[in-house]
């Protein structure tokens, strides 16, 4: 997938409240001082809020996150012919190649989510996607015989990684796409170094379907941040602290064409993922956030459920647009119409939510 | 009233009004709106045209004794004093800004401001526009509450295209004259005011989409200018670079280059899927219903109705569908001739009617989900008898709105305003057979060669650095004049 396709990668909608150094309008306090900046960037908008000592350090220290999350793009990126991962997947098959550590971890990351959900996340699913968009382009599904062609290219099975800074492809048609992952990978990056530079307090966005805090904002117990609800009657938030957020969803059917695509695909149907819902994910990191909310859009509620329980720190809300939702957690709250749901519970609901 | 009903009733206000307007010359030009007492002087300013309040005699006989054109605006309900006071011989003209008035007595109002002031032109300012912006989610409110929204993932580009094309649609003997208010919610903005980049972005978008723009400077900065503060001088420099490229764009320009066609009778009914139109970079062109002759759809590949039609206008979609083209009825409403024909499901909530060689989707209701219809279109282009002939794309674009017109003289030129205010490079094609591409910024004089390159029936370029502004001239000739090159 390309970082700045018309699909992108997971279409969010997530949206937040940043409580600010007031805690209550009635009881002014110096407000602390704080920058928003943001910047176009693996063809989404990055923005960064953070608190600092000073606006002149606050400032410096958001601009070279966002500068890190642009060196990310050069790395990761497959639509830029000359970056590190254009170059992987262009090299030749036959032998390993040494990649920039970043994305020997990416790599290695994303090849544990594979595993954990049994090759539901795979980033080696891209050239299915790319036969679905030329195809629906095209005005029909891909023949049999085409999309057999290219499944023989797919497998994260067929991605070895090498230590300490090798990748060795097992078939001479795998690519790696890293669409569903690269966005929270480069939040986490420039989360760290707002950290090397002694900011603490700050919320990350990747065009709003990765959102990584840094600490709370003054005065606050969390970055409350409304997650997306396609039914507008659940109302999901999550207060947000030194963790992260996710949320993908299916591309929307199409109004005047009978042919539905989607950017999400299958990987072992081969085909666009046809699900009811959206899923937003809380996790320690942007990595897992990103990754997990595709994994278990692809899953479903029900063995999704099961999932989250085998990961420490992580909650899910799966939400239908006729108002279903279910929840699961191992660890985090989400809200739901205000109301925070019990730890490490699985629950379902109904469009008003649990009582 | 909510806030999008206020904003389409004053879409209706204006085309109402608009449509009272006697021809008035084409201004094309930024008019920047002064509120300060002192000025400074108009040599320094590259634009010379100042809007001021109509009642603030003493700035209006000061700028206009230092050398400046100065229109007084009016705010509805103040058009009678106004008329009272007629005769004011420093003025060049009058702006009516139509804020929160009634249509019935605006227009009493636009009466009175040209009965008593024969010999000046009486403009109609749309104050519906938007600050021009690649916005991202984070919404910062005042009182230092922060909020975060995120429709899209794709970043949100506020344009006034759409706007742009609907005014001159109905009424195309005046140019647009549009203001926005500057987005100041972020705590950080409310003091210094807007950036030089968004100055310019502002300018670059009315220049390349060829409207006038009551532009609004930051009374500090008016200040600091009057006082030739020179670090503001230097800084507004960059916006005044923005400003000589609009004016030099204006000359011989045609019309723009579309394939589709939109049919409307109404703001309401149709602005939002255009705006959405105009950010997948689909070109178009609006068409007032009223106005509709057959003969002007041949230029169109795709039509979407979203006006309610007569029998001859139903004759005329029929008659484009069926020589190929696709024809899309919003909100259809039947019966209509084609429907003899065995409807076949399309979307969701949507019908298509195979006519002759092309097809007519009946959509029911109106667009719920105008970013989908904006990909639907698209996709409904590429599939069509004359798929992947759109006359301009783009790619690595998603922050740039361009516009390509078609000159008399045969030159193509192509108007790219990236909203991010970043340099990024994009590829472009366009329709047609070009062997000289020259590419002009504000920041560089005209103009740089491109390298052109042909596949099939378009011509492909890179625009190396698109920063806010860029300006690319086509021509199938090497121009003659080769001063203009810098190399």
């Amino acid at each position: 997938m390309r970082w700045n396709k018309p699909h992108a990668a997971v279409l969010l909608c997530a949206s937040a409240v940043l409580a600010s150094a007031q805690a209550s309008p009635g009881a002014p306090q110096p407000q602390a001082p704080f920058v928003h900046k943001k910047k176009y960037v693996m063809g989404t908008v990055f923005e960064i809020v953070a608190y600092g000592e000073s606006v002149a350090q606050a400032s410096e220290a958001v601009d070279l996150a966002l500068q890190e999350v642009v060196r990310l793009d050069d790395v990761m990126s497959d639509y830029k012919a000359e970056s590190a991962l254009s170059r992987l997947n262009h090299s030749s098959h036959s032998r390993p190649q040494r990649v920039p550590p970043d994305l020997y971890r990416v790599i290695g990351e994303a090849l544990q989510y594979s595993r954990l959900s049994g090759g539901k996340f795979d980033v080696t699913v891209g050239p299915l996607v790319n036969l679905w968009k030329a195809a629906i382009r095209g005005g029909q599904p891909p023949s049999p015989a085409e999309e057999e062609k290219v499944r023989a290219c797919v497998g994260y099975q067929k991605v070895e990684l090498l230590p300490p800074d090798r990748v060795q492809f097992h078939s001479p048609c795998t690519q790696i796409d890293l669409g569903a992952i690269g966005k929270g990978y480069a939040l986490d990056r420039a989360a760290a170094v707002l950290r090397a530079h002694g900011l603490s307090r700050a919320l990350l966005d990747a065009g709003g379907s990765t959102l990584v805090a840094l600490g709370t904002p003054p005065g606050q117990a969390g970055w409350l941040v409304h997650l997306r609800d396609p039914s507008n009657r659940v109302g999901p938030a999550v207060m947000l602290s030194d963790s992260s957020v996710s949320t993908s969803e299916q591309t929307p059917p199409s109004l005047l064409s009978p042919e539905q695509a989607g950017h999400i695909i299958d990987p072992g149907s081969g085909a666009p993922e046809r699900t009811p819902f959206t899923v937003s994910v809380v996790a320690s990191t942007g990595t897992a956030s990103d990754a997990l909310s595709t994994t278990l859009l692809l899953v479903g509620p029900e063995k999704g459920k099961e999932l989250v329980q085998t990961v420490a720190g992580v909650a899910a809300v799966w939400i239908s647009a006729d108002g279903r939702s279910e929840l699961a957690s191992s660890g985090p709250q989400i809200l739901i119409n205000g109301n925070a749901q019990r730890p490490a519970a699985s629950a379902r609901t109904d469009a008003g939510g649990l009582r | 009233m909510t806030a999008h009903a206020n904003f389409m009733f004053m879409r209706t206000r204006i085309l109402t009004l608009i449509c009272l307007l006697a021809a008035t010359p084409a201004w094309s030009r930024v008019l920047l709106r002064w509120t300060q007492p002192s000025l400074p002087p108009p040599a320094t300013m590259v634009v010379t045209d100042l809007v001021v309040p109509w009642d603030d005699a003493a700035l209006i006989s000061n700028a206009h004794r230092q050398g400046y054109h100065v229109y007084a605006e009016v705010p509805a309900g103040k058009a009678a004093e106004m008329a009272g006071r007629a005769g004011n011989s420093d003025l060049a003209g009058i702006i009516l800004n139509l804020g929160d008035s009634q249509p019935s007595q605006l227009d009493q109002e636009l009466q009175q401001l040209r009965s008593a002031n024969p010999s000046l032109p009486v403009l109609l300012l749309d104050p519906n526009a938007r600050q021009p912006q690649m916005k991202g989610q984070m919404v910062i409110k005042r009182e230092g509450v922060l909020q975060v929204t995120s429709p899209t993932a794709q970043p949100w580009v506020d344009t006034n295209l759409a706007l742009v094309r609907l005014d001159q649609a109905f009424h195309p003997s005046q140019t647009p004259l549009y203001e926005f208010q500057w987005d100041v919610s972020d705590p950080q903005l409310q003091e210094s005011g807007p950036a030089p980049a968004d100055y310019a972005l502002a300018v670059a978008e009315a220049g390349a989409f060829r409207a006038d723009l009551v532009l609004d400077l930051n009374p500090r900065l008016q200040t600091d200018l009057a006082q030739n503060h020179p670090a503001v001088v230097a800084v507004f420099n960059q916006v005044k670079r923005y400003l000589a490229f609009a004016s030099r764009g204006q000359k011989n320009v045609g019309k723009p280059d579309a394939n589709v066609g939109l049919i409307t009778d109404s703001y309401q009914k149709s602005y939002e899927p255009i705006n959405l139109l105009a950010r997948h970079n689909i070109p178009f062109a609006v068409l007032k219903a009223s106005d509709l002759k057959p003969r002007s759809l041949d230029r169109f590949d795709l039509l979407v109705v979203f006006a309610a039609m007569d029998d001859p206008a139903m004759k005329a979609l029929a008659d484009f569908a069926s020589k190929g083209g696709v024809v899309v009825v919003v909100d259809a409403h039947g019966p209509y001739p084609w429907q003899s024909g065995q409807p076949v499901p399309a979307g969701e909530h949507s019908v298509a009617y195979v006519t002759g060689k092309g097809r007519i989707i009946e959509l029911q209701g109106q667009v719920i989900d105008p970013e989908t219809f904006a990909q639907d279109i698209r996709s409904l282009l590429d599939k069509g008898q004359n798929r992947d002939e759109l006359a301009l794309s783009l790619w690595n674009a998603l922050t740039v709105v361009a516009v390509s017109y078609q000159s008399p003289g045969g030159e193509k030129l192509v108007e790219l305003v990236n909203y991010a205010e970043e340099p990024i490079s994009v590829q472009v094609r366009i329709k047609g057979s070009f062997s000289s591409i020259r590419y002009e910024t504000p920041e560089r004089a005209c103009c740089r060669p491109l390298t052109p390159t042909r596949r099939g029936a378009f011509t492909e370029f890179v625009v190396p650095s698109l920063r806010i502004a860029g300006r690319v001239h086509l021509a199938s000739r090497k121009p003659t004049d080769h001063k203009t090159e810098v190399k």
